[in-house]
């Protein structure tokens, strides 16, 4: 045996000194080295093979498969020689995956071995299982891994506990068998200590699966978290007591008394961490009045964790203490915001995982008060960041941005000596402010004017070539779409849901369209085309609020003809037009000759431009483009045209145009509004349109007839719609008038006439606008939209169930606190602000939402093990079966497998033909390479 | 549970790839780069708690708004020396206990190889398995006892475990790994 292991160890040692000494071309070197590999793989000396086999198992480190060679890892399992098997089984655990097919040919073997005599044997199995264990390998091994739970040896007994456990995370029955005898070890008071703590790390693996079972195991739980004297199992135990005692109110009590000795008395910072932890996790805190004490743990926690983070230097306790912090905000975010100037001192803290818990803690903890000194602190924090590398754009900010009230640039240079923050924080920084500000629908924000402010500041704060995704967990799926494009869109949210700021917000987008966004967005050009969009349309959208509508539309074409801008040339293309309509209609601007002439110009800048994009590979561009180029030739033609008067705008421009882009106000509509819209019941989604659709295309020469369905939408849209109110009123008289009142939640909020005058505008404006498919009324239910079949049918309209299905847009990201309810009122008397909120069908309903996180829940992360089985097992303590019972079924499960073990045998000499046959025919016998360089 | 450990040097370059779940051999180098990267930029004055990397953050939630679940959560990191000691792990594990459970293993390595460097581990890379093995099992902890953990490899492994690896040569250095002292 000495000689073998000499042997082999130089072989292994030849190729890690090989691979040093040829890190020029390493690549070559192991390719070479996996052909000697896999030439020594199949020799029958088996310590040549079982070298091989170490070698590939390295190599495998670094990324080269072996799956090839998972039928020479069963033969050197199966060698006699304790090293040799060792290095069989290790090879099994690194490469071997539950589709490997040679896996089945392992059973007899796992079985042999499970057997043995040796303890260090017996091992080899317990340990490599977890890792290669399929559910019908389980199904036939349960039994000898059942057995090895009573082995005499200590050794033996914890491995196959915790071995059972991953046996019945992909066979739940073997939870059946096995949970009384790990109960057994469990409760058994004469039992290694190892044993025990084994037994308590699977219990509590269980432990938030099935809660139920282990209510009956909590005294001797208590017995072992009271003179268990191993800190390692009191950290497990108290892990285990905080997922029991939401069943079992009255463990509370019972846990008070030692778990407040052991954070008094325990010089174990994990133990305290983790007493901590259970007391705020176990809901020992809410006490529901029972506990009398409660507020003195409460501080005496609290007190602790504060301790951690201004005391102790370590950053490990400062990180966790800010966890726990995290988990209580939760609940009682009044504790946590009593600790708010150690929290605000972590925000500066050099390390950047700390940093993030803090950052995640006060934005769940900020408060109306708190934001806008909060937000400032993190934006000067980005500020100087963002100094040290480029000067050269805090240079220009337009006057225009000064005038319209931005708030002046306030540099206070907190920490000039701040490390450098990697570029996701940066970006991580900005996402969290805006969350922070726009939490709930802006309810913490105050003062929008700042906010518009603030959104221009942090434009400026995107870090160059930010086009990747954070690598920091992202919260709200906010992976999507890039930190510039978020920016704008909240410039675009606040213009439309914020009446009073329109202005500022429009200037503001103005402002950055003026800038021409490469010197603005020096860190977005790249993905400028994301950002431009939303600019494009609020520019276009309020064009009344714009401070030079002319440069605005000059620069807008400009940056649109960019290649970078090509998915925002659509918006841009109508955005035009209305910029254009607005500088006509301005009463600044007479129409006389200048005023003709500088619109003629303007028209033939906008046909060129148009033009040009007639011919864009985009169809919804092209299609744009001509529509609008047809609609400017004619305004060419009427401004040249001699039929009017002189000073009179012709009637295409001063209406028609207009007209096209007047109408309702668009308000923020709520993203799942649409999915709530109730199907109507004679709408079967599953029926083919027409089931002899090939027959249909035969006889086309033959005069179509007309299907039915299609004369449904004609109605509706042709002939049952009432003419919207643009149709209704004269030309010339609802221009600004709609615009500027057709709110329904936010003016008339502050009538003073009460609710009777508001009720009859409502009314009124329900009337108005019934038959309006896009008019979702938020009274009536599903509103018009239901109209659609119906009442092409005669179906009663109540008959249609209407289905809850509300998602609020603030997604899940603030678990919202009953005490934090949005304080509206504001005390620090400000602006009163109108903010929309997003219009619903129905009733917003929170089951929607959880569909939609269970939806994304499901996508399981990549390392996960899912023991989702272990929950809906039911545990009968009566239906125990051993492996000797006699019944029926048992008696053909074992002709059954005496058959699968024929197979087995058959397929195991099939496939060793198979490979000897590869060898011979001369096969390429590099190994497949699974990337091409290693790093480093 | 624990969901894998992992060792890698200051180049990236894997030491050691235990994974409690299957997953294939690119997913593996994949992650061990996500992680290498995050460890690399971190300063030795920062704390041993990574964030998720991004391979690993898809699907998974917040740790502190939901309760257990199988995903992993924690990814922590330890440093020694040239090495750098990796544990992910869900939530139902300690963050503290795991960085002392990091320390364990070091502390068994280091009784292992007597006084262990970087290139006891490379040559000896089997017996760190082994090591490993005596301590989690399908990713549970099975024994946080130095004694044991040594006691029960080196059982296996007969008296001749320890191995001569003088003759490896001067460039990779044999300073040992500082930093073993106690953590608790």
């Amino acid at each position: 045996m000495l000689v073998s292991l000499l042997w082999f160890e130089k072989s292994l040692y030849d190729l890690i000194k090989g691979l040093r000494s040829h890190r020029t071309a390493e690549d070559d070197y192991i390719q070479s080295s996996l052909r000697e590999c896999r030439a020594e793989v199949k020799s029958q000396d088996m310590d040549k093979k079982a070298t091989a086999l170490l070698k590939l198992v390295y190599l495998e480190m670094f990324g080269y498969d072996m799956s090839w060679a998972s039928f020479h890892v069963l033969e050197v399992m199966s060698s006699s020689k304790y090293l040799l098997k060792r290095a069989g089984y290790l090879g099994a655990v690194q490469s071997f995956r539950t589709d490997t097919e040679i896996l089945m040919l392992a059973t007899n073997l796992l079985k042999k071995d499970l057997a043995s005599p040796g303890v260090p044997n017996i091992s080899l199995p317990l340990i490599t299982l977890p890792n290669i264990i399929t559910p019908s390998l389980a199904m036939s091994l349960v039994s000898d891994v059942l057995s090895r739970i009573s082995h005499t040896h200590a050794v033996v007994r914890k491995k196959a506990i915790v071995c059972l456990y991953r046996l019945a995370l992909v066979y739940p029955e073997a939870l059946n068998v096995a949970w009384p005898k790990i109960k057994d070890r469990l409760m058994d008071e004469d039992e290694d200590n190892s044993v025990t703590t084994a037994a308590i790390n699977v219990v509590c693996e269980l432990g938030w699966r099935r809660p139920h079972d282990l209510l009956p195991l909590a005294p001797r739980l208590f017995d072992l978290l009271v003179d268990g004297g191993n800190n390692w199992m009191a950290i497990k135990v108290i892990k285990l007591f905080a997922t029991l005692t939401p069943l079992e109110p009255r463990l509370v009590r019972k846990l008070l008394r030692p778990l407040t000795n052991i954070i008094r008395t325990t010089s174990a910072m994990s133990l305290l961490y983790e007493c901590i932890n259970g007391i705020i996790q176990g809901g020992i805190l809410d006490g529901d009045g029972a506990v009398d004490e409660t507020t003195e743990i409460a501080s005496l926690c609290v007190g602790k964790l504060r301790g951690m983070i201004v005391t102790d230097s370590d950053p490990n306790l400062k990180y966790v203490a800010l966890l726990s912090f995290n988990r209580i905000a939760g609940s009682y975010p009044r504790l946590v915001s009593m600790h708010q100037d150690v929290i605000l001192g972590c925000l500066e803290d050099a390390d950047v995982s700390i940093r993030l818990q803090a950052l995640d803690l006060v934005s769940q903890v900020v408060t109306s008060e708190t934001l806008v000194p909060f937000v400032n602190q993190l934006i000067n924090q980005l500020d100087d960041e963002h100094q040290v590398f480029s000067d050269e754009y805090e240079a220009d900010e337009g006057d225009m941005c000064t005038e319209s009230g931005m708030s002046p640039k306030q540099y206070s240079v907190l920490h000039t000596g701040s490390s450098f923050l990697p570029k996701d924080y940066s970006i991580e920084v900005l996402h969290r402010i805006l969350d922070i500000c726009s939490y709930k629908n802006y309810s913490n924000l105050l003062d929008f004017e700042w906010y518009v402010g603030v959104l221009l500041r942090l434009v400026k704060l995107v870090p160059t070539s930010s086009r990747g995704n954070s690598c920091f967990p992202s919260w709200q799926g906010r992976n999507q779409g890039n930190i510039g494009h978020r920016i704008v869109s909240e410039i675009r949210n606040v213009s439309v849901r914020v009446k009073e700021v329109r202005s500022e917000a429009t200037t503001a987008a103005e402002c950055l369209i003026l800038t021409k966004e490469d010197t603005v967005f020096p860190g977005v050009t790249a993905t400028g085309a994301d950002v431009l969009g939303p600019l494009a349309w609020v520019v276009g959208e309020f064009a009344q609020h714009l401070r030079s509508p002319r440069e605005t539309l000059l620069s807008l074409m400009e940056i649109a003809n960019t290649p970078n801008s090509a998915h925002a040339v659509p918006l841009s293309i109508q955005a035009i037009l209305k910029i254009f309509v607005r500088t006509i209609l301005a009463e600044d601007v007479p129409w006389d000759t200048q005023g003709r002439g500088e619109a003629t110009i303007l028209l033939t800048r906008i046909t060129r431009f148009l033009e040009a994009l007639t011919v864009h590979p985009d169809l919804d561009v092209q299609e744009r483009a001509i529509e609008f180029l047809e609609v400017t030739r004619l305004a060419v033609d009427s401004i040249q045209s001699e039929s009017h008067a002189a000073d009179e705008i012709p009637f295409l421009l001063s209406s028609i145009i207009p007209g096209m882009f007047r109408g309702l106000e668009l308000n923020p509509v709520a993203a799942s509004a649409q999915r709530k819209v109730p199907l109507p019941d004679n709408l079967s989604l599953d029926e083919a349109f027409k089931k002899d659709l090939p027959g249909l295309f035969s006889s086309r020469h033959s005069r179509p007839k007309k299907p039915r369905i299609q004369s449904f939408t004609e109605d509706f849209y042709y002939l049952q719609g009432t003419p919207t109110s643009v149709e209704q009123s004269s030309p010339g008289d609802f221009g600004y008038e709609i615009c500027s009142s057709p709110s329904y939640q936010n003016h008339t909020m502050r009538d003073i006439d009460g609710v009777a005058a508001l009720t009859l505008k409502k009314a009124e404006r329900r009337e108005q606008y019934r038959d309006d498919p896009f008019y979702i009324d938020s009274e009536n239910g599903a509103g018009n939209l239901n109209s659609i079949g119906p009442d092409v049918h005669g179906v009663d309209l109540d008959s249609i169930p209407i289905v809850n299905l509300g998602l609020e847009e603030t997604g899940n990201y603030h678990k919202t606190p009953a005490g934090r309810s949005n304080p509206k009122a504001p005390r620090r008397k400000t602006k009163k602000y109108d903010i929309m909120s997003d219009e619903m069908i129905g009733q917003d309903d929170p089951t929607d939402l959880e569909d939609f996180n269970q939806t994304r829940k499901a996508r399981s992360s990549l390392l996960q093990v899912d023991s989702s089985g272990l929950g809906q097992l039911p545990l009968g303590n009566d239906r125990r079966f051993s492996p000797s019972s006699h019944d029926p079924t048992r008696i053909g499960d074992d002709a059954e497998m005496a058959k699968a073990m024929q197979e087995v045998e058959r397929m195991r000499l099939q496939m060793q033909r198979a490979s000897e046959r590869v060898h011979l025919e001369g096969f390429p016998a590099e190994g497949t390479l699974v990337k091409k360089k290693r790093g480093g | 549970m624990i969901n894998a450990v992992l060792v890698f040097n200051n180049n990236g370059e894997p030491r050691l790839t235990k994974f409690y779940t299957q997953i294939d051999t690119q997913a593996k180098k994949e992650l061990i780069g996500q992680i290498y990267d995050l460890v690399s930029r971190r300063p030795p004055t920062a704390c041993n708690f990574l964030p998720l990397p991004p391979m690993l953050s898809r699907g998974a939630m917040s740790t502190v708004e939901l309760g257990p679940s199988d995903a992993p959560t924690q990814v922590i990191y330890r440093t020694y020396a040239t090495l750098s000691f990796i544990m992910i792990a869900t939530s139902t594990e300690s963050p503290l206990a795991l960085i002392d459970l990091i320390q364990v293993f070091v502390e068994s390595l280091d009784r292992m190889f007597e006084n262990v460097c970087e290139l006891d581990l490379i040559f000896g890379f089997e017996s760190m398995h082994a090591v490993l093995a005596e301590m989690i099992i399908g990713g549970v902890v099975l024994e946080t006892n130095t004694e044991k953990i040594v006691a029960s490899v080196r059982s296996q492994e007969g008296p001749a475990a320890k191995r001569s690896i003088h003759t490896a040569g001067a460039s990779m250095g044999r300073g040992g790994l500082p930093g073993l002292g106690g953590w608790r």
